[in-house]
């Protein structure tokens, strides 16, 4: 088991350096640069001279291979670096944004499985009825509604029936829970209904799988009822891939954000994301992609150790 | 000479018809509240830095103003009026016969939030630092002042400017709403400390800043100015799409956005709120410009670039795009209606592109396409920044009017920063495109330097040199008698849109603000960049 | 092919004695009276190509066409789904913009598909160093969110359809050759391979004639699931202006300039577009999950 493990965390490091990689000759291949987007944008004239002197000062006239290694010394002493375009440290950019879509994540989250669960399970038990249909048509229809439209259609709702509009500031649960839950429900809940989407049609794929299984057969021919078996036997078995499932959703939930961000307004991962690729600010592209690939990785390799401990089978591949 | 330059007739009024018509409740009439907290909206991400010597964006004033004094700003009571002016930290100023000495007189009483006395010292500082900015640090505004020779403060409550000429810019000039006055000590230990950190002598004192979130400010009890401000307090939220801007407006959760909402949303707020929300609207000081590139046949013969103004049918426009962006008034290289611009009429006369016979223009137009050698249906690629207000619109617009007189036209849009990109590659990377020009200050004698050959001015993306504008414009900046400036400012205008049609006006701006009635105090001006330290801004009781 | 013929015909007691037609129309018949929904959903896919195809025939009016007197109206009987912010007409754009959608979302689901396909059958066939490697890649494709890669690919490569399908098309091949090589993986493992390499089979013959067929299910799972998520990703971007750009009629761009600014004015701007949108992604969803059944024999019900 630990060997696994082992095996598995040292797989990490060639991806996260692959990932580091790509992002930086990404962000170099994009045209225009952050210096222009800064000094020059709103039509204010600027000399070439001042521009190539703040180039000098964010390091950016240096060698192209010396950029990287500067950059990727400093990932090995843990520090990201600072943004060019604020010039504050990344770490303290991305953790102020890291709050809000971390919340977001684990509320959306929590609603998927809540909603996703129970009825995947009942569209399974009553595989082929009305029933299933209705909660097939149900969970689809979330899959298909992009979410950003319909964060627009629950604004909207509150705005005309009851003239309210959701808090547009974040402020953080311990300091004030009731602002913090009636802002962040809301992008919740439209983000959660799609992610229950994908989690229940798993959950009754793999409850339906395991409902065929011969022991079930068994546990039914001995008289059980029909919830017991459910309850002690499928749920536990069809719970591996649905993990897997959300663990995945979870991952993107982080950083993947980004239109239903801007439409309720939320400082978090996606929207600094856009900003900085629009702003060409490298570092922070940079710093922003590394956390997001490392967050995915280590989410996957959490699911995926969940998966060995509970299925033997895995381990040996 | 007493220089308090007051407005001309068609100032007043302009602003008064401007005041009367958008203010039904009688701004003037009513008692200023004390208190209250007031949260706006700042329409962008967040600010690169918080030193305004060194940024463009209004990202950065609007949020960060209201802790900072200018030395003289547009007067708040009539920001529609492009030369009135008023001290802020100066109480008076004065020049000698031929403009070339400029003194100001400062205030006595006024104090840094850290409790230290604000004297000339610190004036000088702060535009010495945005004119003659040392080794290592950037001032965007520096090319606001080329008449300054010197900055001098010869006794702790006087500053005086030396200039190489008297010039009619200067006093726009001085007024831009970036030249925040900063403490002399500070920046004399050290001239970065100002880009991420507040000391001002501003109304209210810096309390809070949560990147990309929010800025809030409280009181300054000790302003210089007593009485003022009324409010307890304030929060400019930053909020960058439209959708949550104008749910946030009708939820209560902000009461304006500074920076202007399209006619549509007007309407539907105003639907939707009845007469808890007021209009005010003005010209803005921001116009689209159709850029044909000099160096890409057929756009170097002025020909074309004449057909191409005469196709368009700016005062229909003006009429049906302003129910669906915010742009409106005709204008010339100069702010509309501007006492030194042209007026309505001398535009209709003299210049191509701007007569009231669309019908004639557009047979012109053609007759022009055939002499110059294009073909009927000849294939052009406008290139336009992916901006929905209004430059997108204004595209579909102009490509709508330009297929009218045969050509076909293909809309080549592009997101901001590769739009910025291929403007400056200056290798003939487009062949007409979109451009615009959108200053603070209505400073008409700098707000032209855009028309100038591109090797004087970095902004000017069409590729030509034309020696006999830039003679001119050194002329313009050197006239101080208003009656001969306004001729030659003619000549230039005339010259740039009508002989020669180096680039194309198509509309300017129409700043909408629609906010809730409950804010008073502020007046519309032709700028989101000015009037937003927030001295007179008061709340009335629910 | 034997393998997908006893999936699709389980009771046909003397398959040699019928024709290969008269079989496809079985297995036809079967779907539609076994699986309602999916053939609800394949019949509007079927329709929307219908119209994406005969665009200029049935719809009433130019799409480009802008009608300044006419701007914002409500649906009626000159303009069956309302105007737009330029008098352009709805309907007309939406029947447009299903070309767009239908472009966008085949291009891209199809490359992307057939691309992870060879990915990953590939991958599993090598095995060792190779299948590590290629591993590690798609890992690293898949670390970056899917709207983030699009963004990159937009900004580099520009706007317009062309690069809005590459954007869409890169992150869509990792999910597939993922998919894919768990597939093939259970094939390489049966003895039968090595057999065939021992006869002296090429990797070519083998890949084709043996792992292919039974990968083929996954792959066309994969297809439809990607058709749905390549016409949502075009909305997103194009919400975003990175996207397809005026005037070219494209749902997300109409939604874009609807829901934005005049959802609650002119709300049929929003409503048509975002329910074209719903509608093309939960047809083609609903097909795919009706055509795993079918193909997976594990799902399939009791009956």
């Amino acid at each position: 088991m630990y060997r696994y493990i082992i095996r598995r965390i040292l797989l990490m490091i060639p991806t996260l350096v692959g990932v580091a990689i790509l992002v930086f000759v990404l962000m170099r291949l994009l045209p225009g640069d952050i210096v222009e987007m800064r000094l020059a944008s709103e039509g204010a004239y600027v000399s070439e001279e001042t521009l190539d002197k703040e180039r000098a000062r964010l390091g950016l006239d240096k060698p192209i291979w010396q950029q990287f290694v500067n950059w990727m010394w400093g990932i090995c002493r843990l520090d990201l670096g600072e943004s060019m375009w604020t010039g504050q440290p990344i770490t303290y950019e991305i953790g102020i944004r890291f709050q809000v879509s971390l919340q977001v994540a684990v509320m959306s989250t929590i609603i998927a499985v809540i909603l996703a669960i129970p009825l995947g399970m009942i569209a399974a038990l009553k595989q082929d009825t009305w029933v299933d249909y209705a909660i097939r048509i149900f969970s689809i229809a979330g899959l298909a509604t992009p979410s950003f439209w319909l964060g627009i259609m629950i604004i909207l709702a509150f705005l005309i029936f009851f003239t309210w509009a959701p808090p547009m500031v974040f402020t953080p649960i311990w300091v004030d829970p009731v602002a913090n839950l009636s802002q962040l429900i809301w992008p919740a809940l439209a983000t959660g209904y799609r992610y229950s989407a994908v989690a229940t049609r798993m959950t009754r794929s793999t409850v339906l799988e395991v409902l065929r299984e011969d022991y079930i057969r068994t546990a039914r021919a001995k008289g059980l009822w029909e919830k017991l078996i459910l309850v002690r036997h499928a749920l536990k078995n069809a719970m591996l891939p649905v993990i897997t499932v959300i663990g995945l959703e979870f991952a993107f939930l982080i950083g993947g954000l980004v239109v239903t961000e801007q439409v309720f307004n939320l400082n978090g991962i996606g929207k600094l994301f856009v900003d900085a690729v629009g702003n060409k600010d490298y570092t922070l592209v940079q710093g922003l992609v590394l956390m997001v690939a490392f967050v995915f990785t280590i989410t996957n390799l959490v699911v995926d150790i969940l998966y060995a401990w509970l299925d033997p089978r895995i381990r040996y591949q | 000479m007493i220089q308090n330059i007051r407005s001309s007739g068609i100032g007043i009024v302009l602003g008064l018809i401007i005041t009367l018509m958008f203010a039904p409740q009688g701004i003037a009439a009513e008692k200023p509240v004390y208190g209250g907290h007031f949260p706006y909206i700042v329409s962008a991400s967040n600010f690169p830095s918080m030193d305004a010597h060194r940024e463009v964006t209004f990202a950065v004033v609007q949020p960060l103003a209201p802790f900072y004094s200018l030395l003289i700003k547009v007067n708040p009571e009539n920001p529609s009026d492009p030369t009135d002016f008023v001290g802020d930290l100066a109480e008076s100023w004065s020049a000698n016969k031929d403009e070339t000495v400029w003194t100001f007189k400062l205030r006595k009483n006024v104090k840094f939030h850290d409790g230290s006395l604000m004297t000339s010292k610190d004036v000088k500082a702060s535009f010495d630092k945005v004119i003659f900015p040392p080794e290592g640090v950037i001032s965007s505004w520096k090319g606001y002042f080329p008449m300054v020779e010197a900055v001098e403060a010869p006794d702790d409550f006087t500053v005086v400017f030396k200039l190489k000429f008297g010039t009619k810019a200067f006093i726009p000039a001085v007024a831009t709403p970036y030249l925040w006055i900063y403490k002399a000590d500070i920046l004399a230990k050290d001239m970065h400390w100002y880009e991420k950190n507040v000391m001002g002598t501003g109304a209210f004192k810096f309390k809070d800043h949560v990147a990309g979130s929010h800025v809030e400010g409280v009181k300054n009890p000790d302003y210089f100015i007593k009485g003022r401000p009324y409010l307890d307090s304030f929060r400019a939220i930053f909020i960058n799409k439209q959708a949550p801007q104008v749910a946030a407006i009708r939820g209560g959760r902000a009461l304006i956005n500074f920076r202007a909402f399209p006619p549509k949303t007007r309407d539907d707020l105003v639907k939707a709120l009845g007469d808890k929300i007021t209009v005010q609207e003005s010209p803005w000081n921001c116009v689209l410009i159709v850029t044909p590139n000099h160096k890409v046949k057929p756009f170097d013969d002025p020909r074309v670039r004449r057909a191409l103004s005469l196709a368009l049918d700016r005062w229909e426009a003006s009429k049906t795009l302003s129910k669906i962006a915010i742009a409106k008034p005709v204008g010339g290289c100069v702010f509309p209606h501007h006492p030194l611009g042209l007026t309505d009429e001398e535009l209709q006369q003299n210049i191509a592109g701007y007569s009231l016979d669309i019908e004639a223009s557009r047979k012109e137009a053609r007759r022009l396409l055939k002499e110059a050698g294009v073909p009927e249906g000849f294939k052009i690629k406008f290139h336009n920044r992916g901006v929905e207000q209004p430059y997108k619109v204004l595209g579909i617009w102009v490509i709508d009017q330009w297929r009218k007189i045969g050509l076909d036209v293909e809309h080549w849009v592009q997101p901001t920063a590769q739009f910025y990109a291929t403007l400056r590659a200056k290798k003939q990377a487009y062949a007409v495109s979109m451009d615009f020009n959108c200053r603070g200050v209505v400073n008409p004698l700098l707000d032209i330097t855009k028309f100038l050959s591109d090797d004087i001015v970095g902004n000017q993306y069409a590729e030509y040199q034309d020696r006999v504008l830039d003679e001119l414009h050194g002329k313009i900046m050197k006239e101080i008698d208003p009656v001969k400036l306004k001729k030659l400012l003619f000549q230039f205008e005339k010259r740039v849109l009508d002989e020669e049609a180096h680039q194309l006006i198509t509309l300017w701006w129409n700043r909408i603000v629609p906010h809730h009635s409950r804010l008073k105090g502020w007046k519309i001006s032709p700028s989101h960049y000015l009037n937003q330290d927030l001295v007179d801004v008061w709340l009335a009781k629910e | 092919m034997a393998v997908d013929r006893q999936i699709l015909e389980p009771s046909t007691p003397n398959h040699l004695a019928e024709t290969k037609r008269s079989k496809w129309k079985q297995a036809v018949f079967r779907f539609i009276r076994y699986k309602p929904l999916g053939t609800v959903g394949a019949a509007i896919v079927l329709f929307m190509i219908l119209v994406a195809v005969s665009a200029e025939v049935i719809s009433p009016y130019d799409p480009l066409e802008t009608d300044y007197i006419n701007m914002f109206t409500p649906p009626d009987f000159t303009h069956w789904l309302g105007t737009d912010a330029f008098g352009r007409d709805i309907m007309s754009r939406i029947i447009y913009g299903s070309r767009t959608a239908m472009l966008v979302g085949f291009t891209a689901a199809f490359i992307g598909a057939t691309l992870g396909l060879f990915i990953g059958v590939a991958s599993a066939y090598f095995g060792g160093r190779i299948d590590l490697l290629v591993q590690r890649l798609l890992d690293i494709f898949m670390s970056f969110p899917l709207i983030i890669l699009a963004l990159s690919v937009v900004a580099i490569f520009g706007t317009g359809t062309e690069k809005v399908i590459m954007a869409i098309t890169v992150p869509l091949v990792p999910r597939c050759a993922r998919v894919v090589r768990s597939s093939a993986l259970a094939i390489r493992e049966i003895p039968y391979v090595d057999a065939a390499r021992a006869c002296g089979f090429t990797h070519w013959r083998i890949i084709v004639r043996h792992m292919l067929p039974n990968v083929v299910a996954p792959y066309l799972i994969m297809l439809t699931a990607f058709q749905g998520q390549a016409i949502l990703l075009e909305a997103s971007l194009s919400f975003l202006g990175l996207g397809v750009q005026e005037p070219t009629p494209a749902w997300g761009l109409m939604l874009q300039g609807g829901a934005e600014e005049y959802a609650e004015s002119a709300p049929w701007m929003a409503i048509f577009p975002g329910l074209a949108i719903s509608i093309a992604v939960f047809a083609f969803n609903v097909f795919g999950d009706s055509l795993r059944d079918v193909l997976d024999p594990r799902l399939r019900g009791a009956k």
